[in-house]
């Protein structure tokens, strides 16, 4: 059967878990529980979005990369040439590229070091709309704040979609979605544990105060032969603390809105450690094929996307980011929270987006013989 | 039963052939799963047979009887003869030859004929199913010597003859020969008589101890017999005939079926496979482990379930194993209120008896009235139009229902399906993978149907009137007589068919008895004699 339940085991015991400063809700009539089937920076591209243009790709943008580092256009020239041509002078850009940053004249890798390279100084995203929350309180008061195309919310944060809204890597919509972020689902899904979404309330069917769990999984997403999510597959909840949180909302016309301290979500240590923002909010639109359509908002450690980028070197920046220390200077330029002591925004205002279809949760310590609900 | 050269192979041990023609004792082909069973019987596990079986031919919706009229096509004997030579040379190679050959050759770059026979012989009586002439063993021995001496290895002298063991017609066929009954007619002789029980009861050929009850004539007395089939039905290796019964019955060809997976992205071959086991797992829990009333497997709330079949079913079923490791088998039992029940509303039931793209109740209704109650529906005429039928997105019909009533206003039409769709319909919930549903095309779905005048709203129903209903358990009499058989009951075979279906309802519908009463029958091993005795040769 369908997996609207009752009160469930699960369900509960979070609730009984939760320490909330508001104090502990009520126990839940009606629970509904979801797994991640797709997430990705939540982008709104759109023509003329760009004011100074879309960064060229990749293949022409190192050749500028070749230039700033002193290389004349006939050295560059014959360097392609020679690319061309095969032969043992092939990768002698992709030598000099991947080893371009500059410390007292000496080579270095340039993705561990991204300030090390000379700013590109990258093209960024100047359009009206992006996806996501007024995180800063200030409403359309923000000074370059964005228009949800949504919900036509003004003073939307999103700095993230400006920093990166010019690169073509990361260029698209919910619909057609950026290379970067497609090509990182395709490698994480079926190598991370999935990330497991309850929402509890006393009738899902009206408007009124709700409980979102999210949690980690044992299991990791489950596909169907064709790739695609397995709708109503069984999860274990990891009982790791350090990705259980939980959060009050309120559902409004079937959607459920959520404000927290913020979101932390261990993921897979070879592309990306973990996935955290503070000052989280959140829109979960309960849909009525079973499935949750979710933006997540709020201000991530810079440092943590690009080292996310980073680690996948200069294979990542040719096949799937584009000019990585450009995006550095592009972060740092547009980071917009927490300061450090010398006044750099440690954090960046990001909108994620995320799928969801209906899965079962179920606690570690589950039964065997479990019962249909 | 046509094989080439067959009556020539057959000269070398003397067997007389007895016709195949109905009510007659019939020469079965082994099929490929007591292929797998006796090679694993008799050299173990570890031997890898290699090569692939053409499909069975199914009459009268059995592979067992289909078994006695396939023939053995050119492509058939050469991987008969590939897996042969496969299999002798695993069990002659170094790694396996000190478990499988009793003795050692005096020189192994040399013949020895008395230890090639020692080990013909013995592999030879449990493949041949009794033991070889002197003849025979005298001319497979024979062809071992040459063999080893033109290539200067025992073992693969041994290989060779071996190999020609496992292709000849003796191996490959269930022999049934007649002798005469002192009670009057002809009844197979012992050899016969146990590989009737072996294959019925155990889906293989005889083991040691059948093999020595039938050289001790103990097989023709009713307690030896009954010691033999006692002993065979307290094995585990009932559950393996009773599997071969129950795959036979339903038809299951190991995951074959396909769906379209942009309709049923859930459904793959691995849930194929996965819902035979389940129906399986369900049956033999039920009818063996529970000793179970038959009619119950129409709707007890009970199975096994993988985590991928839970998904298709919608109930949760968390695994143990790591990450990336197979779906592990779980009992798992529907709520009282779930609209599931009994293998009619299981994924091998519902999604096997539907095309690639939808459900079909037709389909549905025919399979339950042919497979469970042994009711023959007619084919469709070959002019008949589908086109309303496999229109699934027509705005007018948007339920199956409604495009079957469309289809049926056709009077040609309307005979068959009157017959079948009442009960097909009363599975709309589930669609063509097997997943349940209320609503088509954003319509509600009726369930209401009817079985043979009872009236029922839904598959719970069904379920329930199948199971009250007097041809089901009739039809699994009939249809485990025909399978252990190998032929349709006759005429002369009324009376002992409604023997047993008089004792299957007074066993209160047990399976496993009734079974047992088969394998204790005379009917299992009288044969008709054969017209004008057979010269050794033919």
């Amino acid at each position: 059967m369908p997996f609207v339940s009752k009160p469930t085991f699960r369900s509960l015991a979070v609730l009984a878990g939760v320490v909330l400063a508001c104090g502990a809700h009520a126990a839940a009539a009606e629970s509904r529980t979801y797994v991640r089937s797709w997430f990705g920076q939540a982008m709104y591209s759109e023509e003329n979005d760009c004011p100074g243009g879309v960064n060229p790709p990749w293949s022409e943008q190192r050749l500028k990369d070749l230039a700033d580092l002193g290389y004349s256009g006939a050295e560059i020239e014959q360097m392609v040439k020679d690319e061309l041509a095969g032969g043992n002078n092939r990768g002698r850009i992709n030598q000099i590229i991947s080893m371009r940053g500059r410390v007292n004249g000496e080579p270095v890798n340039p993705y561990s070091f991204p300030a090390t390279v000379v700013d590109p100084k990258l093209h960024a995203g100047g359009g009206r709309y992006a996806y996501g929350f007024n995180l800063d309180g200030r409403g359309a008061a923000t000074k370059n704040g964005f228009e949800d195309p949504e919900t036509h919310d003004k003073g939307v944060n999103n700095e993230l979609a400006r920093a990166l809204g010019c690169m073509r890597e990361f260029r698209g919509t919910l619909t057609s979605s950026p290379l970067y972020w497609d090509w990182t689902w395709g490698q994480l899904k079926d190598n991370e544990p999935a990330w497991l979404i309850t929402i509890a309330g006393d009738d899902l069917g009206k408007d009124g105060d709700v409980t979102v769990t999210i949690d980690r999984a044992l299991e990791h997403l489950k596909a169907n032969t064709d790739g695609s999510a397995r709708r109503d597959a069984t999860y274990r909840v990891d009982p790791d603390p350090r990705s259980h949180q939980v959060y009050r909302g309120q559902l409004k016309n079937g959607v459920v809105n959520v404000a927290g301290p913020g979101i932390r979500m261990l993921q897979d240590p070879l592309v990306a450690m973990e996935f955290r923002m503070q000052n989280v909010r959140m829109r979960l639109k309960l849909k009525d094929d079973r499935t949750l359509e979710t933006m997540i908002g709020g201000y991530q450690p810079w440092a943590d996307l690009y080292y996310s980028f980073a680690g996948g070197g200069a294979g990542n920046e040719s096949a799937s980011t584009g000019d990585m220390p450009g995006i550095f200077y592009l972060f740092r330029k547009f980071a917009d929270a927490d300061p450090d002591e010398t006044g750099q925004n440690a954090s960046i205002s990001a909108t994620y987006y995320l799928q969801a279809i209906p899965a079962f949760v179920v606690p570690v310590a589950a039964p065997k013989m479990a019962k249909g609900q | 039963m046509k094989i080439a050269g067959l009556a020539a192979l057959l000269a070398i041990g003397g067997v007389a052939q007895v016709d195949a023609a109905e009510g007659e004792a019939a020469v079965r082909r082994i099929g490929a799963d007591q292929y797998r069973n006796i090679i694993h019987d008799v050299f173990g596990a570890s031997i890898e047979l290699g090569g692939y079986f053409s499909p069975e031919l199914r009459i009268n919706g059995l592979g067992a009887v289909g078994a006695a009229k396939i023939t053995v096509a050119a492509s058939d004997m050469e991987q008969y003869d590939a897996m042969a030579r496969i299999i002798a040379g695993q069990v002659t190679d170094e790694k396996h030859r000190g478990q499988m050959i009793p003795c050692r050759p005096a020189a192994p770059n040399a013949p020895d004929d008395a230890c090639a026979s020692r080990f013909l012989a013995k592999v030879g009586r449990l493949l041949y199913r009794r033991p070889l002439t002197a003849l025979e063993l005298g001319a497979h021995v024979a062809a071992a010597h040459a063999a080893a001496a033109t290539m200067g290895d025992f073992y693969q002298g041994v290989s060779l003859s071996l190999a020609a063991l496992l292709s000849s017609p003796q191996f490959l066929f269930r022999e049934a020969i007649a002798e005469p009954d002192p009670a009057g007619g002809a009844r197979l002789n012992a050899y016969s008589k146990a590989s009737q029980l072996s294959f019925f009861l155990w889906n293989a050929g005889p083991d040691l101890p059948l093999l020595d009850a039938a050289a001790r004539g103990e097989l023709a007395t009713a307690k030896g017999l009954v010691r033999q089939v006692e002993r065979m039905m307290a094995s585990p290796r009932l559950e393996a005939g009773m599997r071969a019964f129950f795959t036979d019955n339903f038809g299951f060809e190991g995951g074959a079926v396909t769906k379209d997976t942009v309709l049923f992205p859930k459904f793959s071959a691995s849930v194929a496979a996965s819902a035979e086991e389940q129906t399986l797992k369900t049956i033999v829990d039920l009818l063996l482990t529970q000793k179970g009333d038959y009619r119950d497997i129409f709707t007890t709330k009970k199975t096994y379930l993988t985590q991928e079949l839970a998904a298709i079913y919608q109930v949760p079923l968390a695994g143990e194993a790591p990450n990336g490791a197979p779906d592990t088998w779980q009992p798992f039992e529907f709520e009282a209120n779930d609209p599931r029940a009994g293998i009619l509303t299981q994924v091998a039931f519902t999604a096997f008896h539907s095309p690639a793209g939808r459900g079909s109740p037709t389909l549905r209704g025919k399979a339950l009235r042919e497979i469970i109650l042994c009711q023959t529906v007619p084919a469709p005429p070959g002019d008949v139009k589908f086109n309303l039928i496999n229109d699934t997105s027509n705005p007018l019909y948007k339920t199956a229902r409604k495009r079957l009533t469309a289809h049926r206003s056709n009077p040609v039409c309307g005979g068959c399906h009157k017959i079948v769709d009442p009960i097909g319909l009363a599975l709309e919930d589930f669609d063509g993978g097997g997943e349940y549903r209320t609503r088509e095309n954003g319509e509600a779905i009726d369930t209401s149907g009817e079985l043979d005048g009872v009236a029922f709203s839904d598959a719970a129903g069904l379920a329930k009137a199948v199971h009250d209903n007097p041809a089901a358990p009739a039809c699994a009499v009939n249809r485990l007589a025909s399978y252990a058989l190998g032929r349709a009951p006759s005429a002369s075979d009324k009376p002992w068919v409604t023997m047993l279906e008089t004792g299957f309802a007074a066993s209160g519908y047990r399976f496993i008895d009734l079974m047992r009463t088969i394998a204790l029958s005379d009917a299992l091993y009288r044969v008709t004699p054969p017209k004008a005795a057979s010269a050794a040769g033919g």
